[in-house]
């Protein structure tokens, strides 16, 4: 009797544990060998061995291949901690929408040249008050094998940012992700995520062409998260982006439709097996 | 908490702005002023009064745009627009106008380096007050690599600029719901300039307009008309007005037919069963009446380049910029289609069109000089 209830009490702490921990791409928590979760939005992940997560958009993989690693360090106060180092190649995506007519979002006289983008990360996630946190930081690398022009950008939130790194050379990004139960199969995911693009506009020769303006993104997101099983959840929320811009400060609640004039629910789905 | 609550409601309120600017039928333009008012210039000391229009390209000068010449180039690099957004501040120091009507003025477009192009010019000419009104507003234009833009029309001025009205043109009809939600919103820009009004009954209007270029249907018809009827409504109150602008409308008697003269290689024209056959833009005979659109305009108002003169060439005010006569040689100008009026009177030959600005936009300015003021 005794050997059970230690068993079953094993048994679900282990679910409990592996539940919250698995589901959290963003934590410091690796998933299991052989074990694996996607999303409509978030990366495939799988568990090649103990100590060692791959992760990667397998939808995006042939226009932006790209690949994320997360190993485990040695806890730091209590924190697990985990170090994850992303690469991403988005010459093939941008000189895709490099492009005239419709969904020409690039200067079409403009080609992008071979570009690596290397992100590193270090994690840390303990659970405060009820609450899972993690904190990261870290930095970005943007390598370029070639001549980039400056107009080679897309001024949009989420976006802009990100490929500004290209054009610095370097970024540098910080947040927190909160996690927490409400009730019954009911949670509640929060994040905060900073970027920062230090030095950005500095090579501008006046004052007012300013395509490389804009060093800083704040990116928000709020989700309800239902948790149907252990193997399925649903999530429905927003995302609010602010940041500099070339053309000055703007915020935009995400996902919003331009016909519409109208910001729609972000809504996801998740599997784990 | 309830901070953090209110905080991201504000956020989220300020997050759901319009991706694509639409306007009422009257709204309040955009106010300016340079950085240092000439306090000397911005008080009328009687004598005349010099106006300009231009429709500056958003001061790319001759760059190969896609959107208005056989160009393939989208987003202008730092030297060209720089180059000739000096040029432009140079050349309006130098003919020195009192008031200016701008069309094609960006304000924070990628394509120009999200210059602030009002702000500039009143910081580096003679001018000190300006109004805007926005043609084309979107924060992002999913096509050929546009991206943000915000384009229109303004009036500078170096007298102080009253009440302003941004006057919405009605929408093209031959276009798709799609593509009319990312395009053009022309307007006509109506400001009042106290300083020179003779008398409290009597207030001085500068007006602006750029009507459609492309449209097929009888959209530029409204356009003129809606015009007229600003005009008329100034005149007929007993007010007095300086107006002009790229009307994209010819003289009455100039040819209609510029097809082969703007044509790209590759496109043809003119060739039954080829659609369309006309170049959208470079024909003027549309609708029932488009050659004559402007003859009542001569009719009523004094025109700054007299009739007897609107179709020589040396009042020609455009060509696209990749219009050629032949190899490696430009077409400057070959059609007029920007125009100054006013209900007062032009000082004789005072008209003139800068035809040496053909570098700096593929439109040139025209000036003219309103008699003494006092003496009306």
């Amino acid at each position: 009797m005794v050997r059970s209830l230690i068993l079953l009490t094993a048994l679900l702490v282990s679910i409990t544990r592996g539940s919250n921990a698995n589901w959290d791409s963003h934590s410091a928590h690796i998933m299991p060998p052989k074990k694996w979760s996607v999303g409509i939005f978030h990366p495939i992940r799988y568990g090649i061995k103990e100590g060692l997560e791959l992760s990667s958009y397998p939808g995006w993989f042939f226009v932006l291949p790209n690949a994320s690693f997360k190993v485990p360090l040695s806890d730091f106060k209590s924190f697990n901690t985990a170090t994850r180092v992303s690469f991403v190649y988005p010459t093939p995506l941008l000189n895709m929408l490099s492009r005239e007519g419709i969904g020409g979002m690039i200067d079409p006289s403009l080609t992008i040249p071979p570009m690596l983008g290397i992100s590193g990360s270090l994690l840390m996630s303990k659970e405060l008050l009820g609450v899972n946190t993690t904190i990261k930081s870290g930095f970005d690398f943007g390598l370029v094998f070639g001549d980039l022009d400056a107009r080679s950008n897309i001024d949009l939130p989420i976006i802009y940012h990100r490929l500004e790194v290209f054009h610095n050379g370097w970024g540098l990004h910080t947040g927190v992700d909160l996690d927490r139960a409400l009730i019954r199969k009911f949670r509640i995911f929060m994040d905060l995520d900073l970027k920062l693009i230090p030095d950005l506009g500095t090579n501008s020769k006046t004052n007012n062409y300013s395509m490389r303006e804009g060093d800083y993104s704040i990116e928000h997101k709020l989700l309800l998260v239902w948790e149907r099983s252990s193997t399925f959840r649903a999530m429905i929320g927003y995302k609010l982006v602010s940041g500099q811009y070339p053309y000055g400060k703007q915020t935009r609640l995400l996902p919003y439709i331009p016909l519409l004039e109208r910001w729609v629910p972000l809504i996801e789905l998740q599997w784990l097996r | 908490m309830k901070n953090f609550l209110l905080l991201t409601l504000l956020l989220i309120g300020n997050g759901c702005e319009p991706f694509v600017v639409e306007f009422p039928d009257l709204s309040t333009p955009k106010k300016f002023e340079a950085a240092n008012v000439d306090s000397n210039s911005k008080t009328y000391q009687g004598g005349g009064i010099k106006v300009l229009t231009w429709n500056m390209r958003f001061g790319v000068g001759r760059f190969s745009f896609f959107g208005d010449s056989c160009g393939e180039d989208v987003v202008a690099d730092e030297q060209t627009i720089t180059q000739t957004m000096e040029a432009i501040a140079e050349t309006l120091t130098v003919i020195d106008p009192d008031i200016v009507l701008l069309q094609e003025v960006d304000l924070g477009s990628k394509r120009t380096g999200y210059w602030n192009q009002i702000q500039y010019l009143l910081d580096n000419t003679l001018l000190n007050y300006g109004v805007y009104a926005s043609v084309w507003e979107a924060d992002f234009i999913p096509t050929d690599g546009i991206g943000r833009v915000n384009m229109g029309n303004a009036i500078l001025s170096k007298y102080e600029i009253g009440s302003s009205e941004r006057i919405q043109l009605r929408l093209r009809t031959d276009q798709s719901d799609l593509i009319q939600y990312f395009y053009l919103r022309r307007n006509i820009l109506k400001s009042e300039i106290p300083e020179l009004a003779s008398s409290s009954q009597k207030k001085f209007y500068a007006v602006n307009i750029h009507a459609t270029a492309f449209a097929t249907d009888d959209t530029k018809e409204k356009h003129v008309a809606k015009y007229l009827e600003i005009l008329d409504s100034i005149h007929s109150d007993g007010h007095v007005f300086v107006s002009g602008g790229d009307l994209n409308a010819v003289p009455p008697g100039a040819s209609i037919d510029y097809c082969m003269n703007d044509i790209c290689e590759g496109e043809s024209y003119h060739v039954d069963g080829i659609d369309p056959f006309h170049k959208e833009g470079s024909f003027f005979d549309n609708f029932i009446g488009e050659p004559d659109i402007l003859a009542p305009l001569y009719q009523l108002y004094d025109p700054a380049i007299a009739e007897d003169f609107i179709n020589l060439p040396e009042h020609y005010t455009h060509a696209p910029s990749t219009s050629m006569l032949g190899e490696g040689t430009i077409r400057k100008y070959d059609r007029k289609i920007d125009y100054l009026f006013t209900n007062l009177e032009w000082d004789d030959m005072s008209g003139h069109t800068h035809q040496a600005c053909w570098e700096l936009s593929d439109h040139m300015p025209i000036s003219a000089t309103l008699s003494n003021l006092t003496e009306d």
